[in-house]
């Protein structure tokens, strides 16, 4: 079977972003069929079609896992495939109503606290690493670079965090406007 | 006294009113979707994400019981605790209920129309 790759990047805040992409491939025929890499899709070409892409983040034990992958495939969702926690749904749009995983704002704001919670276990672990790339002195210039490259992780998970804090915000917000 | 610890389960949201509900007879999670839906008249529609982290927090509360496993399918039920809580959660509604029913110049306003069925 004729598969087509793509290359592309999102970053963890952008999964509106990706859902959005990934529907657009599917009205041009191309449905994706699984995620070999971060930032490899791989398609296969076909009729084109009307899809809801939605994506959610769990780390769950393998029996749950397989119970809440029934849940969604009885609700009509179809399971794409995973990329780290990241789980890929597929969901054919009939009419007007575009189906989603999340019914509300609360149940919606748990899967960025989750996405936030492993986040924020790799923060100080990159914190520590950047002094003590010092000490890789003694191997010459090569410091230099594992310094940059540490400081520019810091500085993404950093960036990652922010925008999932006002993720989780704005889906508050919502959350408590209702009278 | 009873009422003193249940104090942080309740009021009950409507979604999780119906997931209770659903499951004083056992269910798996997409069959309470469906009745949900069924019995509130298609006013509470619940998504499987929304399901699932539902079912997985009441379930961590002791509200509801994992009662079997069907296939991939977990079977939930509630507990003696979850139905005391949906008594409660009853019992308040019925308050509500009388409240609003008994209050004649609310109905009073609107002369004719849908409010008249409540009674």
């Amino acid at each position: 079977m004729n598969t087509i790759n793509k290359f592309k990047w999102f970053w963890a805040w952008q999964d509106e972003k990706e859902e959005a992409w990934l529907a657009e491939m599917a009205r041009q025929g191309l449905h994706l069929e699984s995620m070999p890499f971060p930032c490899v899709y791989q398609f296969r070409p076909g009729e084109p079609g009307d899809y809801v892409y939605r994506l959610d983040f769990q780390t769950l034990k393998d029996k749950d896992r397989d119970s809440y992958l029934q849940l969604f495939e009885d609700a009509g969702w179809e399971h794409v495939g995973d990329l780290g926690g990241w789980v890929y749904f597929r969901h054919i749009v009939n009419g007007s109503e575009i189906p989603d995983i999340y019914s509300d704002p609360k149940s919606k704001m748990g899967k960025y606290q989750r996405i936030m919670a492993i986040l924020i276990v790799f923060l100080p672990i990159m914190i520590i690493l950047v002094p003590q790339s010092r000490d890789l002195e003694r191997y010459g210039s090569w410091h230099i670079i594992v310094e940059i490259i540490s400081g520019i992780l810091v500085l993404l998970f950093s960036f990652a965090i922010i925008q999932l804090f006002r993720r989780i915000l704005s889906l508050k917000r919502l959350d408590e406007s209702r009278l | 006294m009873a009422q003193k610890a249940n104090n942080k389960l309740l009021p009950l949201t409507e979604a999780t009113f119906y997931i209770l509900l659903a499951l004083v007879t056992p269910k798996h999670g997409y069959a309470v979707m469906q009745e949900a839906e069924e019995v509130s008249q298609g006013t509470v529609r619940l998504a499987p994400g929304t399901i699932y982290g539902a079912l997985t927090a009441l379930e961590g509360s002791k509200l509801i019981t994992m009662v079997d496993t069907v296939g991939r399918r977990k079977i939930y039920q509630v507990t003696e605790l979850g139905k005391q809580i949906l008594r409660e959660q009853i019992h308040r509604y019925q308050i509500m209920l009388e409240n609003a029913v008994n209050n004649n110049e609310l109905w009073a306003a609107s002369t004719s129309g849908e409010g008249v069925s409540l009674s």
